[in-house]
């Protein structure tokens, strides 16, 4: 997940290196996104979220359809 | 000797990133946990906390604790006298939410390599311009950690 300084930009990149265009977001989106993603893992009772608790987390912050979409 | 608790192994590991910027080397959760280097190499290969701690394939050595790298990455990440290095520009928010507090971020446009610093605080929306691109789509996140 890489930074650019606008969606411009990440066009140019990737039709240089022949990539598909993917995904963008805005920062606000990826600051919510890391905000419920991320516990503290210092505490006692962390544990790695399941798959589909995952997925529910993508979803909180409006991430949904096929590219968001975890393995099975 | 007594096998060291993953919890505790866990916690260790994260609480040496935040406070020096760098995760534990082998040889110092041994001595941290009194047991020979051996079962502390044997401990963090066993860790495998779904994809958030990761080995080196080749030392053995944390190499990603996420959000934190253990290697240089493009994201410097700042807080007071303390730097530590995200794996992606997802994490560098995901360093300030575990710090819980404002951090600096330099960086640089991934197209045109323009310098870009930002703050990134937990508790206030990002005020800086910017996209973050995923490249690749969530099901295919794992089959590569590093590329993705």
């Amino acid at each position: 997940m890489s930074l650019f300084r606008s969606e411009e930009h990440v066009r140019r990149w990737t039709a240089r290196h022949d990539y598909d265009v993917g995904a963008m977001l805005d920062l606000t989106r990826v600051w919510r996104l890391a905000n419920a993603w991320y516990g503290d893992p210092r505490a006692s009772d962390w544990r790695p979220r399941t798959r589909d608790e995952s997925q529910a987390v993508l979803a909180s912050v409006g991430l949904t359809g096929e590219f968001w979409e975890l393995p099975r | 000797m007594a096998d060291i608790d993953p919890v505790a192994l866990r916690v260790f590991v994260y609480n040496e990133l935040l406070d020096r910027g760098m995760p534990p080397r082998i040889t110092e959760i041994a001595v941290h946990f009194r047991v020979a280097p051996n079962e502390a190499r044997r401990a963090l290969a066993e860790l495998r906390i779904g994809k958030t701690i990761l080995v080196h394939p080749q030392s053995g050595e944390v190499w990603m604790a996420g959000p934190f790298s253990a290697t240089e990455t493009p994201y410097r990440v700042t807080l007071g006298h303390r730097q530590w290095w995200a794996n992606c520009a997802w994490d560098m928010f995901g360093i300030a939410t575990i710090a819980r507090a404002m951090v600096r971020v330099d960086t640089h446009c991934t197209d045109c390599g323009d310098p870009m610093n930002l703050v990134c605080d937990p508790d206030v929306p990002p005020n800086d311009r910017g996209v973050v691109h995923f490249l690749v789509p969530a099901r295919r996140w794992y089959e590569n950690i590093g590329f993705t």
